[in-house]
């Protein structure tokens, strides 16, 4: 079950590279602006070998990672606030509404002011558009825990943060993490946006550099790149489930 | 242990709703169970069963009357009192195995191996020796069901509240429950309340039956059960004692059907 599953995780990939190299041979599109996978391939090398690509790779998954990780923690700290108090979660709605739209590029100007162009411009902005996923499928698990359950609790005379810890949490961690997967990707978006729009390094850098300079094997090889960031992001998240969730996972019977 | 009831309702009233749209759901009940008693609390179904439950259980008090507990007014879930939900696939945990939704309700000093012990022992005495580190979710609902009376035992409470336990599971699997929940009951000499919409149910399993009229809700009468503590399914069924005991109730039922005003 689960090895036929990652084979055809495996052949979905196979098949995009399959297009992109028919596509690139029939000379649909001029081959110096579509090159083939053996010319991205070259490209891709070259950058691992001049450190470019690794070190830029380094920069970029530790910002992603760095800041899911803080989204997360506040997202659900946010939830439980508004698990506890409905007049904040009245108040915290609205902000929702306001905050969620704004895309990573319309906040960028906003955090090189209030940040410069260090880690913490970074940290902001994916803290900014990813805590949405942790923090909505938080406050709606919390809500969701079965009074039988909660009332388990207040039998066995626990306080209210007893119940929450070891009761209304575990409850609603697998939801959570529904929405954990979810603000990865948008993590890994929201750097390489910022890193394109103000960065020094990394990988959205890289791209704009390389995209200026017209080399374009080398364009598309990054672009690649981040897929696989969002593949080896979504590895992470689900190792973190597993860790956590394990029962769940089981329950739902597929490595998702 | 005193000599009084060891649970005691006096007057409990409950209304819900304000204005015209206000009903009472409790209207004046008053019974008393005492150690050692298996005593069932049967009543057409929205007569107020769960809601008069919540009052015993400090869960959620009444709006006047008071339930004492081995002598104390009942103002939070008192220390010594279980309850069993009807809905177990609501009330289990599902991130946790049998065995540790049993351990958890042990809240005592004892160690970690000395109540995994216990709520093994327990969990075998339920019939579910083989399924200790099964999730809930792995489990049939009986089974499910026996975990959470597993549970309610673990804590090792004066009283064990049963909140229609059998509702949800099939014919052949309730008349199994049944003798099993009287067995445990013999064995671990534990006081049971049992809330049942089941008349039939009651008069086989309690030693006293407290029968509820509909809404607004009021004991329409006890009924003392002479059949002793050895049940059979069989032999009870036909017992002139348990014949008797569940005519007495249905014609209760009946006759309170139209609440006459006191």
């Amino acid at each position: 079950m689960t090895a036929a599953l990652r084979l055809r995780g495996l052949v979905s990939l196979l098949f995009v590279l399959l297009v992109w190299e028919t596509v690139s041979r029939l000379g649909i599109v001029p081959s110096r602006y579509f090159p083939g996978l053996a010319e991205i391939a070259a490209g891709a090398a070259e950058m691992i070998r001049n450190g470019e690509l690794l070190a830029a790779e380094a920069m970029t998954l530790g910002r992603a990672v760095a800041g899911l990780v803080l989204a997360t923690l506040i997202g659900i700290a946010l939830a439980v606030l508004s698990d506890v108090s409905p007049f904040f979660e009245r108040g915290f709605r609205t902000l929702t509404g306001l905050l969620q739209p704004i895309p990573p590029a319309a906040i960028v100007p906003l955090a090189i002011f209030g940040f410069g162009l260090g880690l913490k411009l970074y940290i902001f902005i994916i803290v900014m558009v990813t805590i949405w996923g942790p923090y909505l499928n938080g406050v709606a698990a919390l809500r969701a825990v079965p009074v039988e359950q909660i009332l388990n609790g207040r039998m066995m005379r626990m306080t209210p943060a007893q119940i929450l810890w070891h009761i209304k949490l575990p409850a609603a961690l697998p939801e959570i993490f529904a929405g954990i997967r979810y603000a990865a990707a948008v993590s890994l978006i929201a750097v390489v946006v910022s890193e394109m729009i103000a960065g020094r390094d990394g990988i959205g850098y890289l791209l704009v550099r390389k995209s200026f300079s017209i080399r374009i094997p080398e364009t598309y090889a990054l672009m690649f790149v981040t897929m696989v960031n969002g593949v080896l992001l979504a590895m992470l998240v689900n190792l973190g489930r597993r860790l956590l969730t394990g029962w769940h996972v089981k329950q739902m019977g597929y490595p998702a | 242990m005193q000599d009084g009831p060891i649970l005691e309702a006096r007057d409990l009233r409950k209304a819900f709703g304000a204005g015209a749209g206000r009903t009472t759901i409790l209207d004046g009940i008053s019974f008393s169970v005492r150690e050692g008693d298996f005593v069932a609390v049967v009543g057409p179904s929205g007569c107020g069963k769960t809601t008069l439950l919540m009052a015993l259980a400090g869960l959620q008090p009444a709006d006047a009357g008071e339930v004492r507990f081995r002598g104390r007014q009942v103002l939070s879930p008192p220390q010594g009192l279980a309850l069993v939900f009807q809905d177990y696939s609501r009330s289990l945990f599902p991130w946790k195995t049998a065995l540790r939704n049993v351990t958890f309700a042990m809240r005592g000093p004892q160690g970690r191996a000395a109540k995994a012990a216990r709520a093994e022992e327990l969990l075998h005495a339920v019939g579910l020796g083989d399924a200790l580190h099964k999730y809930p979710w792995q489990l049939s609902g009986g089974m499910q069901q026996r975990v959470a009376i597993a549970r309610g035992l673990a804590s090792e409470s004066d009283l064990l509240l049963l909140d229609e336990p059998l509702a949800a599971v099939d014919a052949q699997t309730r008349a199994d429950m049944q003798d099993l929940i009287l067995d445990l009951a013999q064995r671990f000499r534990q006081t049971c309340l049992l809330v049942t919409h089941d008349v039939d149910e009651a008069v086989y399993m309690a030693d006293k039956v407290v029968v509820l009229s509909k809404r607004p809700t009021r004991v329409a009468t006890e009924i003392t059960v002479g059949l002793g503590k050895a049940r059979d399914q069989i032999a009870t069924r036909e017992h002139p004692d348990y014949l008797h005991a569940r005519h007495e109730v249905l014609a209760r039922i009946r006759a309170f059907r139209q609440p006459v005003a006191p």
